[in-house]
């Protein structure tokens, strides 16, 4: 279930009006809590909910393993843990990668064909649920964190709206709440209305726009476009990345927000960033943070030498490069990023040695920063959403060679870019008055203009939100 | 109302009494918002909150008002929808509702945005929408470009730089697979120019939600194409909709049907001078979606049998995309013994190596079964839709 559909307006009204009025109830709230992010976990393929139990399961043993134990056997049920949260994450997300990977060496090497090449299927959100039951115990292992009860970790992992596709919420931050009494007269209703109305049309306008008009005809047939298309393609993909992920995000902490739960921020204007460092605090901030104190600083973090850094620094990208998919090419991707941060970290020691501020100053330094950063997070996305290397270069070289017309560079896709871009820039103070004079009006008058609100983003929408036919594809 | 459980010993629970707002009681460690360095600007608005049942009246009236001004909208989709109970219930709901907006006019709000961007009343596969058509540049004469059904098949043609063989593919999804690498191996031959016309989510049982055959009238007369090379049917196996009404997939004369619409949709190309190569679904991850595309293939291959003139070949796709049982694979070795992924991760759609290797048996197929005399060379164009 997604949540731009019928379907799960459907599925969040009942939800919503019963886990308030549970909310009393600890005991019955959260056992429906399970049963309504099972349900909706369910409606994409049954199946995997065994998977997502599994999980949890793993994730509950361990804790309660790994908590009393001390020494050597602390170490062994966090790695054994570990190895079987990881495990079921490579099986069913990497293990064709792998595989093909390992069959195409070993058959050249004249060894035969020794893996099986098995057709798996990838289960939605595996990604995020392995990360957030990995936090758990990491977090028990070091002490910040005590076991939960079988209840609270289930709906923890479980919880619909993180479910999918983030925010990654570590159990520090959410088990406490989902333990709490929540206030059901106090609900931040005026901050989740903005934040669910501003991801659907993010990612029902301007991400489907983008995607079917500008950036999808290009990636299929680079050859085909000219270098102003390509390069239209190329912004267009920044801009609808940002505005599908973070939109779809922006409407899970607004439903998490309906509920009474506060889930943390996972992007902060990120193409205002001044340097690749910057823009992995800005951009999906809780994988970048996840990263950093589950991997970067196990690794060694910033102790050691230079070269010792830089190398924390380049496993940290690869492996977060792969997280987003069993490709070379966000492997790549990883390791661009990952050159970057190193490139960046040395220019501003040598800066700071020179006695040279780290950061630019004055405006027009940090907007000329500004428009670098894009600039290469761009060239970045470009081996992000490219199919294979071969579209990569072939965008490239259109973007030196490609004369012609450009049918596809109209005004509407320069304004969709434009306001993808310029978004990030509105000052906050703007956006506090228009949601005042959202928060000083009646309740029929605030239903009235978010109906028409959401009447704009639907028939703006390429689809609208009623996917009703050949759902399947 | 049962009496609320009281707390328990493991966690911070505070029971609440609704019939009494001042019972709240705030947990002794109230969850701040997480900090992962720095807030968003919403996450520090003054606002205060409100009970829930505000929320919920907020929540109403949204909606309500949507799906009054929206209704003739839902209705269209609803109507789109596959045949079966969902669609039943739907169209139940929101018939009353879609009757009320347009005797108050309320439909007019969405009306006139349509008619401001140029759009269809009531919405339809909006992501089928062309990307951009060129206009059609003036053809050179063809020897097999009359609309006499006689001068086909397309034997033994040599296409030259004064008469190019111009190839319209025509899909859904699966055909969009692959039709950009056949678009792409195609190129490689001098003389021969392609346009391709996918759409996603469409088939020939729901013209209804995307008309077909309409569309391929359009392309004929647009292109002028020697061979049409069709590949749909991924999203067929539903209920199809006739003058008559509806037949659910499986029933009795659904395949009667499904196959007059084959054969018109062939019998439409012949008749405009072009010859079809119709490209069979390949083997489906999902054994029940298998089996039925496995049937309509049989219904598709019947049908091209029945040509007249040799009007239309068919390609089955098992052969380049199935295992060596012809079952579904979603690994499969290249020419020098590498293996690469030719299926996406959903089971159905082709990867382009998978849409490569299956454009690789098209051209094969034309040059061996249509004996189309291809080649290579530069200078061939293609077009998208």
């Amino acid at each position: 279930m997604l949540f731009p559909t019928i379907d799960f307006a459907i599925f969040f009204a009942v939800v919503f009006t019963v886990q308030w009025l549970l909310v009393p109830y600890a005991g019955p709230w959260k056992a429906f809590m399970v049963v309504a992010s099972y349900v909706f976990y369910a409606w994409w393929d049954w199946r995997f909910i065994f998977l997502l139990a599994a999980s949890t399961g793993i994730a509950f043993v361990g804790g309660r393993f790994v908590h009393p134990a001390t020494g050597t056997r602390r170490k062994v049920f966090l790695w054994t843990t570990l190895a079987l949260l990881l495990g079921l994450l490579v099986w069913f997300k990497y293990f064709g990668f792998l595989a093909v990977n390992i069959d195409n060496v070993t058959h050249a090497l004249g060894l035969g064909r020794p893996v099986p090449l098995l057709a798996i299927t990838l289960p939605i959100g595996i990604s995020f649920f392995t990360f957030m039951a990995i936090s758990y115990v990491v977090d028990i292992y070091r002490g910040v964190l005590r076991p939960a009860r079988g209840i609270d970790i289930t709906v923890y992992l479980a919880f619909f709206p993180h479910l999918i596709a983030g925010p990654i919420v570590r159990g520090t931050e959410l088990l406490p709440q989902i333990r709490a009494m929540r206030n059901p007269r106090d609900v931040h209703y005026v901050e989740a209305f903005w934040l669910i109305a501003a991801g659907l049309a993010k990612k029902v306008v301007l991400s489907s726009y983008l995607s079917a008009y500008v950036v999808d005809p290009v990636f299929a047939d680079p050859h085909q476009h000219s270098a102003l298309e390509v390069l239209f393609a190329i912004w267009g993909y920044a801009v609808q990345i940002y505005a599908d992920f973070s939109g779809y995000t922006d409407i899970a902490i607004g439903l998490a927000l309906l509920m009474g739960f506060r889930f943390p921020v996972n992007f902060r204007r990120p193409y205002t960033s001044i340097d690749l460092q910057d823009f992995w605090r800005r951009w999906h901030i809780t994988l970048s943070f996840w990263l950093r104190d589950y991997l970067y600083i196990p690794l060694g973090g910033n102790r050691g030498s230079e070269s010792r850094v830089s190398l924390n620094i380049l496993i940290t990208m690869l492996l977060g490069g792969l997280w987003h998919g069993a490709s070379w090419t966000f492997v790549i991707w990883g390791a661009y990023h990952g050159v970057g941060q190193i490139i960046g970290r040395r220019r501003r020691a040598a800066r700071v040695a020179k006695g040279l501020p780290a950061e630019p100053v004055g405006r027009a330094r940090v907007a000329w920063a500004r428009f670098v950063t894009f600039q290469v997070v761009c060239l970045g996305w470009l081996f992000f959403r490219a199919d294979s290397l071969g579209t990569v270069f072939a965008m490239l070289g259109r973007l030196v060679v490609g004369w012609g017309s450009s049918p596809l560079v109209t005004p509407l896709a320069a304004l969709a870019i434009l306001a993808g871009i310029a978004s990030q820039y509105l000052p906050d103070r703007w956006l506090s008055v228009v949601l005042r004079g959202f928060a000083d009006r009646r309740p029929v008058v605030q239903g009235g203009i978010l109906g028409l609100v959401l009447l704009a983003i639907t028939t703006l929408g390429p689809q609208g939100v009623a996917p009703f036919i050949y759902y399947r594809f | 109302m049962t009496e609320p459980r009281p707390p328990d010993a493991d966690s911070d629970f505070v029971p609440y009494d609704w019939s009494d707002p001042d019972s709240y009681r705030p947990p002794s460690s109230r969850p701040q918002p997480p900090d992962h360095g720095g807030h968003a600007f919403w996450e520090r608005l003054p606002f205060p909150g409100v009970p829930w049942p505000r929320v919920l009246l907020i929540g109403i009236v949204c909606f309500g008002l949507w799906f009054l001004l929206d209704a003739p909208s839902l209705q269209h989709s609803a109507q789109t929808s596959p045949i079966g109970t969902r669609r039943t219930v739907s169209l139940d709901v929101v018939g009353p509702v879609a009757a009320l907006s347009r005797a108050v006019g309320a439909d007019n709000v969405v009306g006139w945005t349509d008619e401001a961007f140029g759009r269809s009343p009531g919405g339809g596969p909006a992501l089928a929408v062309p990307i951009h058509r060129a206009k059609p540049k003036p053809l050179p004469p063809t020897t097999s470009g009359t609309t006499t059904p006689t001068t086909l098949p397309l034997l033994n043609y040599h296409p030259t730089p004064a008469t190019p063989l111009r190839v319209l593919i025509v899909g859904d999804s699966v055909g969009l697979d692959l039709g950009q690498p056949l678009v792409n191996a195609l190129g490689a031959f001098g003389d021969v120019t392609t346009y391709l016309d996918g759409r996603i989510d469409t088939g020939l049982t729901r013209p209804d939600y995307f008309n077909w055959p309409a569309e391929l009238q359009v392309d004929l007369a647009n292109q002028q194409p020697q061979l049409v090379v069709v590949m749909i049917g991924a999203n067929d196996p539903q209920g199809i909709v006739t003058q008559d009404g509806s037949i659910r997939f499986g029933q009795p004369g659904w395949d009667e049907a499904y196959s007059a619409r084959v054969s018109a949709f062939i019998a439409e190309a012949n008749a405009a001078g072009a010859h079809v190569l119709w490209v069979g679904m390949p083997p489906m991850q999902d054994p029940g979606l298998d089996a039925e595309l496995k049937h309509l293939n049989g219904l598709v291959q019947a049908q091209v049998a029945e040509t007249k003139y040799g009007g239309a070949a068919y390609l089955s796709s098992v052969p380049a995309l199935g295992d060596q049982h012809h079952y579904y694979t979603a690994y499969l070795p290249d020419s020098s013994g590498a293996v690469t992924n030719v299926r996406t991760p959903d089971g159905i759609h082709l990867t382009p190596a998978g849409g490569a290797r299956l454009a690789a048996a098209v051209v094969a197929a034309m040059e061996g079964q249509l004996h189309i005399q291809l080649v290579p060379g530069i200078g061939g164009t293609s077009r998208r839709s």
